[in-house]
């Protein structure tokens, strides 16, 4: 069933709109939240993003045409979807969960539950906006009236104020010339259950202690696990990192901080090699070490991709590079995407990890070479990568000395925990049940 | 002399003009309170130490004083709000009283200073209370309408008609599972005999043999409205029967009869039997509140009930028989006078509340101000 | 004791809502001897819900006491007795039928302490099966909570878990006032965790049960587990909401959810309790009396029940009060700047 397009009530008092013009030509492909037409009330323009993606078809109303509130103005269809004769135009009982549509849902159908709120008169000298933006505009002495607003009736937000902010040449008062150094300790977060030998995890570049989600879902829930944000990722505070030494003290410095004993240390990628610089510094704490797309086994590595990600300051741009990271790009979901960028809409994180992509990865090279240590290492260890890594490539697990075990994944890229992420979670396992046959040394009190 | 009322209240005595139907004797007496009295000497002579006698005497005075005191007051400015005299029902507050110790329980009503005297409250902290002061017995918080002596055993009076008979009967079941040989003596007039509350009340101290008294302190009126006009049996003792307990209609401005008949409502209460209704006759010779106009009685009846004045009555017993001598209640009446003078002063002199502590005593453990 | 195996010596056990509140009265009534249960059909019959159970068999008719019909002299007696030594725990059968009973709550058991200057306690506990989706119409099935709440001298609790329904129903009978318990009836069949022996949850506090960025749910009693799977779904979506189980409607915990607010800057109140002059008016007056006003970057969104008394027919029972859909939809509006 293709997806209708309809005219949505976008202010209190409208009955109708005018479409200003299409953003989309008929028949050309849409992606879901993408502009689709701007419509005009006599309040306010408005852009209308696409309830779907796929094929426009069928447009009804040529911009310039007025249309009521609710009616059906053109259809979206699937990619292989047939195109037949327009549909019958079914606003009377739209789909209340279709985003696009929940406005005119609301409106012709009205709920017992959240009646419309009463309308509040125009001001025109008095911009609407909310608090927390009147708030931030009056700090920066920034005249509302100048700043168009995103919302309904043109309500000015925060995201509104900081946008004119970056376009006025402003600096945002959190992150002035890119991003304040901040001191404090990295965040930990502590999840599972209380009983057996403690799991830590360490996220890599650009990413954060929510990416174990799914690896944590199929590991067994009664171990606790010890979650680090790296600094200026995640809710960790931006300390300033001059080398790949500096950051791995900050991990050491986190983790004695937990009083751990017998850990099973997990990281990925730059959170791997740290992973490894701390079981080479604390060896009789740690039980075994689990690498997945480590760094720093060799100098090679996709520096393009690296930057992108950490400069992506929108979802089109951050979509892109994210679809490098793996095998498969249907696996970076549009949710997946917006998660992403949830994480990353704070200016002043991307400015630090643009900073500290430069520090670590000069010239798109990798700074550090961790074979040293993977050689020293006394405890269980073991390397996971995926055969069609785009960032570092795999053969650099070849540089590992014969007791380290190497599982390779076939149609897996960078991301092995979330794009195998039973697998993964059966080698971390296989390591437990090992270590568990072993006495472990646990803290007295 | 018959404790059962009918032919004391009805026959000997002027008949209240105001109530239809009481004129004649012929209506049976309703149930006897306890034992009936043997010879010729009153219940509270035959029964009561002299000294036990002359002191209820002086209660009764001292409530009459302390109503007029603080009629007075409110007449100068001194009381805030409003109130509900008793005057001409002291023999009833008194007598139910009497037998009471510090660890029995009242609950009383909108009209309970006579209840708060009469079991024993200090008649200074209760003017500091009118005067709302925080010396007072609520600290001011209260007033006349919930003045209350915990100590002393006064759970309280109640702005709620009906409010604290159900609280009473709460409080005899505490006793009964407690063990505590206390019991409850619940006020109430009237009117409150036609609330769910009393009903209710009266019937799961029935069930479970709580040790209350319940007295129903007949002043005629609910506010304007009279027990004709408001309550369908013919006297609020019948409806003792619907919750098969006792049930007997004294004067209540006799304070021997009123003495007698819950002497034997306390036996039977101490004895685990069960609750008790008494219906108390009486009549207030003051208004419903000080912004009544009367205009529902006539100065006849007023007149009548106002002749058969308690305390006139059982000053003339004590006399009769030789307890108390002129100069004897001479020397009360001073005394009394001495007494509310400097209880009024007290009042005058203590501090004002602290506007600072308004909400301290809305929790128990005070977390916050607001909720 | 006739306790399910399952629920015997494991510190891990699961128990209904209506076995942990059992488990919190048995607990009572075994260290109390104070302690005495009185309502409606709470002895042989086992309460209508099934509440009290066998306790009668264990404690005794002397202690698990049956009343009458008479919600209001029952009211009234608990006062008394309250007043006097006593701790009694008094249920109604429906907190619909406190209606009958307002004298004895709102003008004695509120006011008493203060009207008498601080000279008496009234440690009273009163249960309320209270909220809708059992299909028993207008005068069984509403959510009283915020008229109670409007009383200085109450407190009132709505417990959302096993856990919170025993640790608070403890809490309530070591607290010296009044406190009013409103059990949602779709909980008492749910199950969860619950430990042995006695534990107490703090009356006044509410608790974060998720933690997030982008939007604050504050939900109480059977609206928390909408949150909860509302939550869920809009996790996949990219949003990421916090969601504050109130469990105490006053006194209210107003710090923790402006906190919440000061970070996420939206919020959305779910409730069952008709939507006008509610919990969410009161929630809502919090955040915009406080310093997280100047965090609010979207108009705050109460969902309440709807401006009717609660229907009969199973669609529209569930329409008159917030279902997850509704939560959902909020949220988006919120977050999206659509609202």
């Amino acid at each position: 069933m293709p997806v209708e397009v309809i005219m949505p009530k976008v202010d209190m008092d409208m009955t109708s709109g005018t479409i200003a013009v299409w953003h989309v030509a008929e028949g050309a492909e849409v992606q879901s939240g993408e502009p689709l037409f701007d419509i005009e009330t006599d309040k306010a323009a408005m852009e209308v993003e696409s309830p779907a993606s796929g094929r426009l078809h069928h447009v009804l109303a040529e911009a310039g045409s007025e249309v009521a509130i609710g009616k059906a103005i053109a259809w979206i269809y699937a990619p292989g979807e047939e195109v037949g004769a327009p549909p019958e135009g079914s606003a009377q009982g739209p789909a209340p969960e279709t985003p696009g549509k929940a406005a005119a849902g609301e409106t012709t159908a009205p709920r017992p539950i959240t009646p419309a709120p009463p309308a509040v008169p125009d001001h025109p000298a008095k911009p609407r906006a909310t608090p927390a933006a009147r708030h931030l505009a009056r700090e920066n002495a920034l005249d509302l009236a100048a700043i168009a607003g995103s919302g309904p009736a043109g309500r000015i937000a925060r995201g509104d104020v900081e946008r004119a902010l970056r376009e006025s040449g402003e600096q945002l008062p959190s992150a002035a010339s890119g991003w304040q150094p901040e001191g404090g300790p990295l965040v930990v977060h502590r999840a599972g259950g209380s009983t057996g030998a403690p799991l830590v995890m360490i996220h890599g570049f650009a990413a954060d202690s929510a990416g174990w989600q799914k690896l944590e879902a199929c590991l067994p829930t009664e171990r606790p696990v010890v979650k680090i944000d790296l600094p200026g990722h995640g809710r960790s505070p931006r300390r300033p990192v001059d080398s790949f030494r500096s950051l791995a003290r900050m991990v050491v410095e986190a983790f004695d901080a937990e009083g751990l004993d017998g850990a099973h240390l997990v990281g990925h990628s730059l959170g791997a090699a740290l992973a490894l610089a701390l079981a080479d510094v604390r060896p009789r704490r740690v039980a075994s070490l689990t690498m997945l797309a480590p760094a720093g086994l060799g100098p090679e590595m996709n520096g393009a991709l690296l930057s992108g990600l950490a400069r992506a300051g929108r979802k089109e741009s951050l979509a892109p590079w994210l679809k490098q990271l793996t095998a498969e790009p249907q696996i970076v979901t549009e949710s997946f995407v917006m998660a992403a960028m949830q994480a990353r809409k704070d200016p002043a994180l991307r400015a630090y990890q643009q900073d500290l992509a430069e520090t670590l990865f000069p010239d798109s090279v990798q700074s550090f070479d961790l074979t040293p240590a993977l050689d020293r290492l006394a405890i269980p260890a073991q390397v996971v990568w995926g055969r069609k890594d785009r960032v570092f490539p795999w053969k650099q697990a070849l540089q590992a000395p014969g007791r380290v075990a190497l599982h390779l994944l076939h149609d897996t890229g960078h991301m092995p925990h979330l794009e195998a992420p039973e697998e993964v979670a059966a080698v971390i396992a296989s390591r437990l049940q090992a270590a568990a046959g072993q006495p472990v040394v646990t803290p007295a009190g | 002399m018959s404790i059962s009322s009918e032919t004391e209240r009805c026959g000997a005595q002027a008949p209240a003009p105001g109530r239809k139907g009481s004129g004649g004797s012929a209506r049976p007496a309703s149930r006897r309170a306890g034992k009936t009295s043997a010879g010729n000497e009153p219940f509270a002579v035959r029964h009561y130490s002299p000294e036990v006698l002359r002191e209820a005497l002086r209660k009764m005075l001292l409530i009459r004083r302390f109503e007029e005191g603080a009629e007075d007051s409110y007449m100068r400015g001194l009381i805030h709000g409003t109130m509900h005299l008793s005057i001409g029902q002291e023999a009833s507050a008194v007598g139910a009283c009497l037998e009471l110790t510090d660890q029995d329980k009242i609950t009383s009503t909108h009209r309970g200073h006579g209840h708060c005297i009469a079991k024993g409250a200090d008649v200074g902290r209760m003017f500091a209370e009118f005067f709302g002061k925080e010396s007072g017995y609520c600290r001011g918080r209260g007033g006349s309408m919930h003045i209350a002596d915990v100590d002393k055993g006064n759970l309280g009076a109640n702005g709620i008609v009906g409010g604290g008979i159900p609280i009473a009967v709460g409080a005899a079941l505490s006793a009964k599972r407690l063990k505590t040989g206390t019991v409850v003596t619940s006020f109430f007039g009237d009117g409150a005999v036609n609330e769910g509350s009393f009903h209710e009340s009266l019937n799961m101290a029935a069930i479970w043999k709580l040790p209350v008294i319940f007295i129903c302190e007949n002043n005629h009126y609910g506010m304007s409205t009279s027990v004709e006009r408001s309550t369908a049996v013919r006297q609020v003792s019948d409806r003792a029967a619907a919750y098969s307990m006792p049930g007997v209609t004294v004067d209540g401005n006799d304070l021997s009869a009123v003495a007698e008949a819950c002497h034997g409502a306390i036996e039977r209460a101490r004895a685990g039997e069960g609750p008790s209704l008494i219906e108390s006759v009486t009549y207030r010779w003051r208004g419903h509140s000080k912004s009544d106009r009367n205009r529902y009685r006539s100065k006849d009846e007023i007149d009548a009930w106002i002749a058969r004045d308690p305390i006139r009555r059982f000053a003339g017993l004590l006399s009769e028989h030789g307890i108390l001598s002129e100069e004897g209640f001479a020397r009360m009446e001073t005394e009394v006078a001495e007494q509310i003078a400097a209880a009024i002063a007290f009042a005058k002199e203590s501090p004002d509340p602290d506007t600072a502590a308004l909400t301290r005593d809305v929790y128990t453990t005070q977390t916050e101000s607001v909720g | 004791m006739t306790a399910p195996a399952a629920v015997l010596d494991s510190p891990l056990r699961e128990l209904s809502y209506a076995e942990a509140i059992r488990d919190a009265l048995a607990i009572a009534l075994a260290e109390d001897e104070r302690v005495v249960l009185m309502g409606e059909d709470i002895g042989v019959y086992g309460g209508a819900f099934q509440v009290s159970g066998d306790l009668v068999h264990r404690f005794g008719e002397e202690r698990v006491i049956d009343t009458p019909i008479s919600e209001l002299g029952g009211a009234g007696m608990a006062v008394g007795a309250a007043l006097t030594g006593l701790r009694p725990i008094y249920e109604f059968q429906f907190s619909d039928f406190a209606t009958l009973a307002m004298e004895q709550i709102v003008n004695q058991a509120a006011k008493l302490r203060f009207m008498l200057g601080g000279a008496v306690s009234v440690p009273l506990v009163m249960r309320f099966p209270a909220g809708s989706g059992t299909g028993a119409a207008a005068q069984h099935s509403q959510s009283l909570e915020a008229w109670f709440g409007h009383v200085p001298g109450l407190k009132v609790v709505q417990a959302a878990t096993p856990y919170d329904a025993k640790g608070l129903l403890l809490a309530a009978l070591d607290d010296p006032d009044p406190v009013m318990l409103f059990e949602h009836k779709l909980l008492y069949k749910t199950k969860g965790p619950v430990p042995e022996g006695r534990y107490t949850v703090p009356i006044g506090k509410a608790e974060v049960c998720r933690t997030g960025s982008n939007v604050t749910i504050v939900a109480t009693a059977i609206m928390v587990h909408r949150a909860l799977e509302a939550a869920e779904v809009l996790a996949q979506e990219g949003i990421d909401a916090e969601v504050i189980d109130l469990r105490t409607v006053r006194p209210m915990d107003r710090e923790t959810v402006v906190a919440s607010v000061a970070k996420t800057s939206r919020l959305v109140v779910a409730y069952e309790g008709v939507r006008t002059l509610g919990i969410g008016a009161e929630v809502s007056a919090s955040i915009v009396e406080s310093e997280a006003f100047d965090y609010l970057d979207a108009p705050i969104v109460r969902l309440g029940g709807a401006e009717a008394p609660i229907p009969y027919n199973p669609e529209l029972e569930k329409a008159a009060v917030p279902q997850v859909a509704d939560i959902l939809s909020a949220v988006r509006g919120v977050v999206r700047g659509t609202r």
